[in-house]
């Protein structure tokens, strides 16, 4: 919880929940809409090989992350929205960097030329982008969950008992 | 709680939508993936040569379909059955496995459809004419697409005898890049792109 109110880094603190929010929305619904594509990046990593696990997660997880995304930007359960979004992207970006590797060691191309499509709802892409654009919405994550802060304009920052601010036990 | 809540909600969503995918069909046949010599048909008499090399990407689709009974079929096997007379007598039938979407932007013509990913819809139909053809050729985007193999398998699994299958493992992009005609919208359209040959 935020000792001091601090506008400007609240304020900072609110357009991060909104960008990580729209950026969720908008790659889970991509992937909402391609459910058999989406399957079919995930078959590619060969993680899982229980026919149930692995179309449950391709059938699963872009309707979670859209749900994500409306929880940040609606600012319910922000903390938990962080939480999961952390606990997405953390092993998707391991699995992304292994993959490349992989393609490294199979094709003899350099690391920085590697370009597939990993999954993550934006297409094909040069993965040392994504390498660095999930480290960073990873601390984004991180940043909401662990400071509390953000909490203007949210309907329930705190899913059990934080109310919003302005009302009459804010913090 | 908002793992629980978020996932609960999606397989919610994704039992409603009409694009929600079967949670216990095996799309790849991830428990069976034996990998033997396969048949390789172009002509019946022609024998493979050092002059008429195989790509490794062909080579692999044939190990895996040869461990299934199933057979990979060239361009030259392909293009000679689309103009055999029996494809007209329902005799030779193509199979396109792809989804509504690309089989509508353009199919080989006369094809079948049947999207392998939601296939309850269309075997009604494609199953008899499968079982009641003499040779039954399936197809997809052909390349890194294996959507034509699983559908053939699929058809091999459920009454298809398998000897009669064929993958055309080149696919819609090579049917294409050699020039031949595409046709556009549903079956029959009779909308066409590209020279008729």
């Amino acid at each position: 919880m935020p000792s001091q109110p601090n506008s400007l880094i609240d304020s900072a603190a609110v357009l991060a929940r909104w960008v990580l929010g729209a950026i969720f929305i908008y790659m889970g619904l991509h992937k909402v809409l391609d459910p058999v594509g989406f399957l079919k990046l995930v078959n590619q990593y060969h993680l899982v090989s229980e026919p149930f696990l692995l179309n449950s997660i391709a059938a699963v997880l872009p309707w979670f992350e859209v749900f994500c995304g409306l929880l940040l930007l609606a600012g319910v359960g922000v903390r938990g929205a962080a939480l999961m979004l952390i606990v997405m992207l953390i092993p998707f970006t391991l699995v992304v960097f292994l993959r490349a590797q992989e393609i490294v060691a199979t094709q003899g191309i350099s690391f920085w030329s590697v370009k597939f499509d990993c999954g993550c709802g934006t297409g094909e892409i040069l993965v040392w982008h994504k390498l660095i654009e999930n480290p960073l919405l990873i601390l984004l994550s991180g940043w909401l969950l662990f400071s509390g802060r953000g909490r203007a304009f949210s309907a329930r920052f705190g899913l059990f008992g934080t109310p919003a601010v302005g009302s009459p036990a804010t913090n | 709680m908002v793992a629980a809540i978020g996932a609960l909600l999606g397989f919610f969503a994704n039992w409603l939508s009409p694009r929600g995918l079967s949670l216990t069909r095996d799309f790849f046949f991830l428990s069976n993936r034996p990998v033997t010599n396969a048949v390789v048909v172009a002509n019946p008499t022609q024998t493979l040569t050092a002059t008429n090399p195989v790509s490794p990407l062909e080579q692999g689709v044939r190990a895996r379909l040869g461990a299934e009974g199933l057979h990979v079929a060239d361009s030259n096997l392909v293009l000679k059955l689309f103009h055999d007379p029996r494809c007209q007598q329902g005799l030779v039938v193509f199979i396109d496995a792809r989804e509504p979407g690309p089989f509508a932007e353009g199919h080989i013509p006369g094809a079948y459809e049947l999207d392998y990913y939601h296939p309850d819809a269309y075997l009604p139909t494609v199953m008899p004419l499968c079982v009641s053809a003499e040779q039954v050729v399936v197809y997809c985007n052909g390349g890194n697409c294996e959507d034509s193999e699983h559908a053939a398998q699929m058809l091999g699994s459920i009454g298809v005898p398998r000897e009669k299958l064929f993958v055309y493992a080149g696919g819609i992009v090579e049917w294409e890049t050699n020039g031949m005609p595409v046709e556009l919208g549903e079956r029959k359209s009779g909308r066409m792109k590209g020279p008729t040959k």
